[in-house]
C-alpha cells in the first residue's frame, strides 16, 4: 500500500505543476489559429548557377531574414525546408501581398560612392546607427512593443539617412563571384573578407575604388538600400584603383563576423531568383473562430467519451475518467514545455488521441470481466487484467507510433504537426493507464465499501454470491 | 452475443468485396471524368483559393449580397474565366474563388477588381490558399510514401512479434480499410464535389495506425489461446479470439468515433471531410479485423496445414 501511495502522490504533484504550466507557458498557436501568412520561397537556379548548394540557400535565407525585419513583423520564422526552398512564417501580418511582393524580389547588393564632404557626417550617423542597433538587441529581450517598434522606425531613419551620404553607381551584385573569410595572421583570430568579381565588376571596381582611394572617404557596400560595410581605400591605390578582381576588406573582424559579412555579401550577389510558390494566409479573425470551434469539439469530444466509459464500465469507468482528465492535463503540459505549435490538425490530433487513449483501458477492463467471469476474486482479476492486457496495448501502440514516425519524417508543415501531437498523445496515454488507472483502482480496491464486483461488472452478482477476498 | 465469423465468412468477404468494388467503379468513373481517382483539392494541382469577406464596418458596402454573376463578369475581365465561385455565409457576404495558380501580383490586381466592383474587404476575415504545381505534386508523392513506409513498418513489427502470414494478413486488412475509405471518397467527389486535401492522406495514415490496433488486438488473443491451448482447431481459437475481444472492439472504435463527431459537427470547415474520412475508415478497420484479417488467417492456416500434412507442429 506504501508504494501505492507514493505513486498516487508521484500523480498529484504532477498534475499540480501541469497546471502550473498551463498558467505559466503560454500555448504555442499555428498560422492557421492566430491568423497570418505562411510563404514557401523556390530558390531557382540559373546558367550561371546551374546547383543550390547549402551556403547558397543560406545566403538566400540571410537576405529574406533581413527582408522581414524591414516588414516590422514580430516573431517571424525561415527556416530552410529540403534542398531549395525556404519556409517563411508570419503572423499576424495583414497585408500579405506586400509580404510576398518583398520576400519575393531578387536581392540587390550594390557598391556606391561615399559624397565628397560627408566624411565626418557619417562617422557620426554611423554611431548612431551602432548604439540603435545595440538598443535593439536590448529591447528584444523585454516585451515593451511600443519601443521596439519606436526603435525600428529610428533605425530605419538612420539607414536612410546614411544611403544618403552616398551615390549609386551601376555597380551591383550580379559582378560579384564569390565572398569569403579568409584569416590574416597564424593565430586566426584576425579576419578579413575576400571579394573575388567577374571581368566587368574587375573594371567597375577598379574604377571606383580609384575614385576613393585616399581622399578619407569610403565604398559603400549596401544591401537592399542598407549599408553592410564602408570600407576606405588606401592612397597606394590612387594611380588605378584596385585592379585585378580580387580585393579583400580587413577591420576589426573576428571569425563569426567576418563569415557574417560573406555571408551576406553571397547572398546579396546570388543572382538567384526565387520564387513564391505557396502561401497560406489565414485572416485573424477566421483564426479566432477556428479555436472556438475547436475548443467546443474538443470539450464535445471529451464529455461523450468521459460519460461512455461511467455508463458502460462503471467504477473501472469512473476512475478511467480521472486518468483520461489526467492525460488531457499532462498531454497539453507537455505541448506547452515542448513548444509544439498547436495547428488545426494538431488539435483534431489531440482530441482524437482523446479517444484513443481510453483504448488501453477498454482493454484492461474488458480483460478483467473475463477473468471476474472466470470466476476469479476482484483482486485477482484487476491484477491479471492489467497484466494480461499489456501485451496489447504495447503493440498496438507502437504500430500507431510506426504510422507517426513515417507522417512526421516526409510530411510537412501542418502535416507534422498533427504527427507530433498524435505521437505524444500515444505516449502520455501509455503512461496514465497504465500508472493512473492502475494505481487509482488498487486504491479503490483497498477501501472494503468499494469491493462489489457488481461495480465493476454489471450483472455479476446476480450469478454468484459475492465472493470474500480471502483468497488473495 | 457469438459471432460465427468463420462459418460466415463468405457473407463477409462479399459484403467488403462489394463496397470496395463499388469505390473501384466510382474511382475509374471520376478518372474519366477528372483526370484522377478522386477529386483533388488545390493541396495536389496547385492553384488558388481566395476566400474574401466584405468589410460591414465600411459606410454602404455590405448593402446588399455578392452577386456570382457580377463576380464571373471581374473573372473573365481578368482572364480567369475558368474559375469556380461560391457565394458564402448568411448573409452572402462572403466569396470563395478558386482559380489557376496567380502570382501575388496577377493576386493583387484581382483583389483590386473585385474590390472596385463590391467595396472593401475585411483583411482579418480574408483567406488565402495559393499553391504552386510543384508543391502540390511534392506534398503528394511525400504522402503517398509516407504511407507506403507506414505499411511496411507495420508489417516488419506485426512480422516480427508475431509470424510473417499474420504480418501479411494484418496489411490485406490495412489495405481493405484504405480502399474503403477511399472509395467512399471518390463516391462523395463524384456525388458532392467533395475533395481531398493533404490532410486525407494523414487521415488515411491515422487509420493505418488506428485500425492496426484492433487487428493486433485480436492477434494477440490467438496468439495466447494457441500456446495455451494449441491443440484445438484454428477456425475454433480464431472464433473464440473474435468473441472474446468483441466488446473491446466496439467500444474502443465507439470512443474513438464520439470525439470524431463532435469534430464533425462542430469543428469547422476545415477538419469535417478529415473527421468524415477517420470515421469512415474507423469502422472499415473495426470490421475488417473482426471479420477479414481473422477470418483470412484461420482459411490460410487450414489450407496451409492440408497442402503441407507432413509439416510437424512445434509447441
Amino acid at each position: 500500500m506504501g508504494r501505492q501511495r507514493s505513486i498516487l502522490a508521484f500523480i498529484f504533484v504532477l498534475a499540480i505543476a501541469a497546471i502550473v504550466v498551463l498558467t505559466q507557458v503560454p500555448m504555442r498557436l499555428g498560422l492557421d489559429l492566430q491568423g497570418g501568412s505562411q510563404i514557401t520561397l523556390q530558390v531557382k537556379t540559373t546558367e550561371a548557377v546551374p546547383q543550390i548548394t547549402p551556403e547558397k540557400l543560406d545566403g538566400v535565407k540571410r537576405v529574406v531574414e533581413n527582408r522581414i525585419n524591414g516588414l516590422g513583423v514580430s516573431e517571424a520564422v525561415v527556416q530552410t525546408v529540403g534542398e531549395n526552398q525556404l519556409l517563411v512564417q508570419l503572423p499576424g501580418v495583414s497585408d500579405p501581398a506586400q509580404a510576398e511582393r518583398v520576400l519575393g524580389g531578387t536581392a540587390q547588393l550594390d557598391f556606391r560612392e561615399q559624397r565628397k564632404g560627408t566624411e565626418a557626417q557619417l562617422a557620426v550617423e554611423y554611431q548612431v546607427l551602432q548604439g540603435l542597433r545595440q538598443e535593439q538587441a536590448t529591447l528584444a529581450q523585454g516585451t515593451d512593443q511600443a519601443a521596439i517598434e519606436k526603435n525600428k522606425e529610428a533605425i530605419d531613419r538612420s539607414n536612410q539617412a546614411i544611403a544618403g551620404l552616398f551615390d549609386k553607381t551601376n555597380f551591383t551584385g550580379d559582378s560579384l563571384r564569390n565572398a569569403y573569410p579568409q584569416p590574416l595572421n597564424q593565430a586566426g583570430n584576425s579576419w578579413e573578407v575576400v571579394l573575388v568579381f567577374n571581368d566587368q565588376g574587375a573594371e567597375q571596381f577598379a574604377q571606383l575604388t580609384k575614385n576613393v582611394a585616399g581622399t578619407g572617404r569610403s565604398l559603400g557596400i549596401f544591401l537592399d538600400e542598407k549599408l553592410l560595410s564602408a570600407p576606405v581605400v588606401d592612397a597606394r591605390y590612387a594611380e588605378t584603383g584596385i585592379t585585378g578582381g580580387q580585393a579583400s576588406i580587413s577591420g576589426n573582424f573576428d571569425t563569426q563576423s567576418a563569415s557574417d559579412l560573406a555571408v551576406q555579401l553571397r547572398g546579396g550577389a546570388l543572382p538567384v531568383p526565387v520564387e513564391v510558390v505557396e502561401n497560406r494566409t489565414v485572416g485573424a479573425t477566421l483564426g479566432q473562430d477556428s479555436i472556438q470551434s475547436s475548443i467546443y469539439a474538443g470539450v464535445a469530444g471529451l464529455m461523450l467519451v468521459l460519460i461512455f466509459m461511467v455508463i458502460y464500465y462503471r467504477l473501472p469507468g469512473l476512475i478511467a475518467d480521472i486518468a483520461l482528465v489526467l492525460y488531457a492535463l499532462f498531454t497539453l503540459a507537455i505541448f506547452n514545455l515542448l513548444g509544439v505549435t498547436l495547428t488545426l490538425p494538431g488539435i483534431a490530433g489531440f482530441i482524437l488521441s482523446i479517444g484513443m487513449a481510453v483504448d488501453a483501458n477498454v482493454l484492461i477492463f474488458e480483460r478483467t470481466r473475463e477473468e471476474l467471469k472466470a470466476g476469479k476474486t476482484l483482486y485477482r482479476s484487476v491484477e491479471s487484467g492489467f497484466y494480461r492486457a499489456f501485451s496489447s496495448i504495447l503493440d498496438s501502440n507502437v504500430t500507431t507510433l510506426i504510422a507517426c514516425a513515417a507522417l512526421f519524417w516526409l510530411g510537412a508543415g501542418l502535416v507534422r504537426g498533427f504527427a507530433l501531437t498524435l505521437a505524444l498523445g500515444v505516449a502520455v496515454s501509455m503512461f496514465t493507464a497504465l500508472t493512473c488507472s492502475r494505481t487509482l483502482l488498487m486504491m479503490a480496491l483497498s477501501i472494503p465499501s468499494l469491493r462489489k464486483p457488481n461495480w465493476y461488472c454489471p450483472g455479476l452478482s446476480a450469478s454468484r454470491p459475492l465472493q470474500a477476498e480471502k483468497t488473495s | 452475443m457469438t459471432l460465427k465469423v468463420i462459418q460466415q465468412r463468405s457473407i463477409w468477404w462479399a459484403i467488403s468485396g462489394a463496397v470496395i468494388l463499388a469505390g473501384l467503379i466510382a474511382m475509374l468513373i471520376s478518372w474519366q471524368q477528372l483526370g484522377a481517382p478522386l477529386r483533388p483539392s488545390l493541396d495536389f494541382v496547385g492553384g488558388t483559393r481566395l476566400q474574401l469577406e466584405l468589410d460591414c464596418s465600411q459606410p454602404n458596402s455590405c448593402a446588399e449580397p455578392i452577386d456570382p454573376a457580377k463576380v464571373r463578369q471581374v473573372l473573365e475581365a481578368q482572364n480567369l474565366a475558368n474559375s469556380s465561385v461560391q457565394i458564402v455565409g448568411q448573409d452572402q457576404h462572403t466569396v470563395s474563388l478558386r482559380t489557376s495558380f496567380l502570382s501575388p501580383d496577377q493576386r493583387a490586381q484581382l483583389q483590386d477588381a473585385l474590390s472596385k466592383e463590391f467595396g472593401a474587404f475585411d483583411p482579418a476575415k480574408t483567406q488565402i490558399d495559393t499553391v504552386g504545381p510543384t508543391i502540390g505534386r511534392q506534398l503528394f508523392t511525400s504522402g503517398l510514401l509516407a504511407l507506403v513506409i507506414s505499411f511496411v513498418g507495420i508489417m516488419v513489427y506485426v512480422g516480427f512479434r508475431f509470424q510473417p502470414d499474420f504480418a501479411v494478413f494484418a496489411v490485406v486488412a490495412l489495405f481493405h480499410d484504405v480502399l474503403i475509405t477511399v472509395g467512399v471518397f471518390a463516391i462523395l467527389g463524384l456525388l458532392f464535389g467533395v475533395e481531398v486535401d493533404s490532410l486525407f492522406i494523414v487521415a488515411l495514415l491515422t487509420i493505418v495506425g488506428f485500425s492496426v490496433n484492433d487487428t493486433v488486438v485480436i492477434y494477440d488473443r490467438i496468439r495466447e489461446t494457441t500456446q495455451i491451448d494449441g491443440d484445438r482447431s484454428i477456425n475454433e481459437i480464431v472464433d473464440d479470439a473474435v468473441n472474446q475481444t468483441l466488446a473491446r472492439s466496439i467500444n474502443t472504435t465507439l470512443t474513438a468515433l464520439l470525439p470524431l463527431t463532435a469534430i464533425f459537427f462542430l469543428g469547422g470547415d476545415t477538419l469535417k471531410y478529415f473527421a468524415l474520412a477517420l470515421i469512415i475508415g474507423f469502422l472499415a478497420g473495426a470490421y475488417s479485423s473482426i471479420f477479414i484479417a481473422s477470418t483470412l488467417l484461420a482459411w490460410w492456416r487450414v489450407r496451409s496445414e492440408k497442402t503441407l500434412p507432413a509439416t510437424p507442429i512445434e509447441g
